[in-house]
């Protein structure tokens, strides 16, 4: 798919009702004679708002944004060990024993190769994924950022043709593996290394602000020296302590489960121990696995004409909104309202077609 | 041209605009009269003093934005105007189709993207601005904006599949994939 192909799929869904001000009746008349009829600020010697300073304003919102979207990181090399308490950092992530790591991540899927950084100070603000070749995490220090992902290993060319457009590429090894380094601007970079062990992953630098500590081409090129290979289970082993990672997945969902009305045959052993979870993300797939299992019960009673049992499921969705996950999920991103919309529905008598997806059931 | 009048000229030019912008991120339509009040009256109160005519609707965007913000946290209005609009939105019912199974999906995956990439997305998509535009509105700049916005498509391509048009094949891939949400 496309770029253009994407955008028109998400241009169709569009939530705004086609002509909305057509519909509005005058509606939107009243409202600027409402607001004119209000007294203005005195303007005198106020300042003015100039590009830089409504820049500021906006700012301000889209740092409160971002702020609330990352997890309190702790320094990257700082292992979680089984007990949940913090340790100290390994002399270098690769080279954590195979055994004790085994004990940390039993239930890991694959074992493909991944990087850390082996200079103190990043911090992992993003995770996702990593259940198999795919994965995306972003690191933080200071004013700079920068974003690894993984893919497998069969898409290299397609997207090393793809950076061709960028600029040419320069050779160089990362992490001992041959890379290619293209240039997009002065201070933005990206290194692609070659595929290995079925995948591949692409390094891109990014600011964490406008402004500070940006990347310039000798820093990047310090940057890729200190990064190391580890394997799976060690790159999860050194996420921050608030990562859900596999051996902490029940444990994790217990605790958010508390005070929550479980559907008939949920199992807390029946969620998948794979990849790794920031706590929204985590979040985002208990809930949903709850509710799905109670809109199903929902169906399931609504057909067999079971009153007993459709009230139980309509009473333990409408209380969804009071499950604890939701409301500390809520200032972080849409799920919990996306969960209430469908929810909601399902309580008044109609489940809304696609809900499997929306909650990733 | 007095300030009135030109405060008229832009309300006139942008509202429809700044009322989709509302509409797209609050659960309620009706919500988006409260937003767009606000927005307006902030700028209303400023009417001497407001930007360019060509950086006006960035502007109100990034007021909208801080009001949005104010509103999802459940701050109180400080006036209650736009009550004639809430009600007509109230009234205004979703098209015919809005809730097909393909818009659900895309719409379920712009959920799942991380708060700041799918604010980029819908702004660049939804709203039609370009990068450097984005990046005024979010305050960051043109590169972080790029980066983002490239990750978001590559999010949305993940949780979609890569074959456009194909929505069972969206709701098989996106059955089996653990949910994912950004923040």
């Amino acid at each position: 798919m496309t770029d253009e192909q994407l955008d028109r799929l998400v241009r169709d869904a569009d939530p705004v009702p086609r002509a909305l001000a057509a519909r509005l009746g005058g509606a939107e008349q009243t409202l600027l004679e409402e607001i004119m009829s209000t007294p203005r600020l005195d303007t005198a010697g106020s300042d003015r708002p100039r590009r830089g300073r409504w820049q500021g304003v906006a700012g301000a919102a889209a740092a409160a944004a971002v702020v609330a979207g990352i997890f309190a990181a702790s320094t990257l090399l700082l292992r979680h060990d089984p007990a949940g308490t913090m340790t100290e950092p390994a002399a270098a992530p690769s080279a954590a024993a195979p055994s004790e790591a085994a004990t940390i991540a039993p239930e890991v899927e694959g074992d493909y190769p991944r990087l850390l950084i082996d200079e103190p100070g990043w911090t992992a603000t993003y995770v996702h994924g990593f259940t198999g070749e795919n994965g995306d995490v972003s690191f933080r220090k200071g004013g700079r950022e920068i974003g690894m992902t993984w893919y497998q290993d069969e898409l290299y060319q397609s997207y090393y043709d793809d950076r061709l457009d960028v600029s040419k590429p320069e050779t160089t090894t990362v992490a001992g593996t041959p890379a290619s380094i293209v240039t997009y601007s002065d201070n933005d970079f990206a290194a692609m290394l070659r595929p290995h062990d079925g995948v591949f992953v692409e390094l891109r630098t990014s600011a964490a602000k406008p402004g500070a500590d940006t990347w310039t081409r000798a820093s990047f090129d310090r940057f890729l020296t200190r990064v190391v290979r580890a394997d799976q289970q060690s790159f999860l082993a050194a996420m921050p302590s608030k990562i859900v990672t596999p051996a902490e997945v029940q444990d994790e969902a217990r605790k958010l489960l508390a005070g929550v009305p479980l559907p008939p045959g949920f199992a807390v052993s029946s969620l998948p121990e794979a990849g790794a979870h920031d706590p929204y993300q985590f979040g985002a797939l208990v809930s949903g696995r709850v509710a799905c299992g109670w809109i199903s019960e929902w169906v399931r009673a609504d057909k067999a004409g079971d009153d007993s049992a459709r009230r139980a499921a309509t009473e333990a969705l409408r209380g969804s909104r009071d499950w604890k996950m939701l409301k500390d999920m809520a200032g972080e991103g849409a799920y919990p309202q996306a969960l209430f919309e469908i929810t909601a529905k399902v309580v008044a008598g109609k489940v809304p077609a696609g809900y499997e997806a929306g909650l990733g059931c | 041209m007095s300030s009135e009048d030109r405060f008229r000229r832009l309300y006139a030019a942008n509202v429809e605009a700044l009322l989709a912008f509302a509409v797209r991120r609050v659960e309620q339509p009706a919500d988006a009269a409260d937003v767009v009040a606000e927005t307006f009256l902030v700028a209303w109160r400023r009417s001497d003093d407001l930007p360019p005519d060509d950086e006006i609707k960035l502007w109100l965007y990034g007021v909208a934005r801080r009001v949005l913000a104010n509103h999802h946290r459940g701050g109180a209005r400080r006036e209650r105007l736009g009550e004639r609009l809430r009600q007509r939105l109230s009234t205004v019912s979703p098209d015919p189709g809005a809730d097909v199974p393909q818009r659900v999906v895309v719409r379920a995956a712009l959920n799942r993207l991380p708060a700041a990439d799918r604010e980029i997305l819908m702004l660049t998509v939804w709203e039609g601005l370009q990068p450097r535009e984005v990046a005024e509105v979010i305050g960051a700049s043109a590169v972080v904006v790029r980066a983002r916005l490239s990750r978001a498509r590559r999010r949305m391509r993940d949780l979609l599949g890569h074959d456009p048009g194909t929505p069972g094949h969206v709701l098989d891939v996106l059955t089996v994939t653990a949910p994912e949400e950004g923040r």
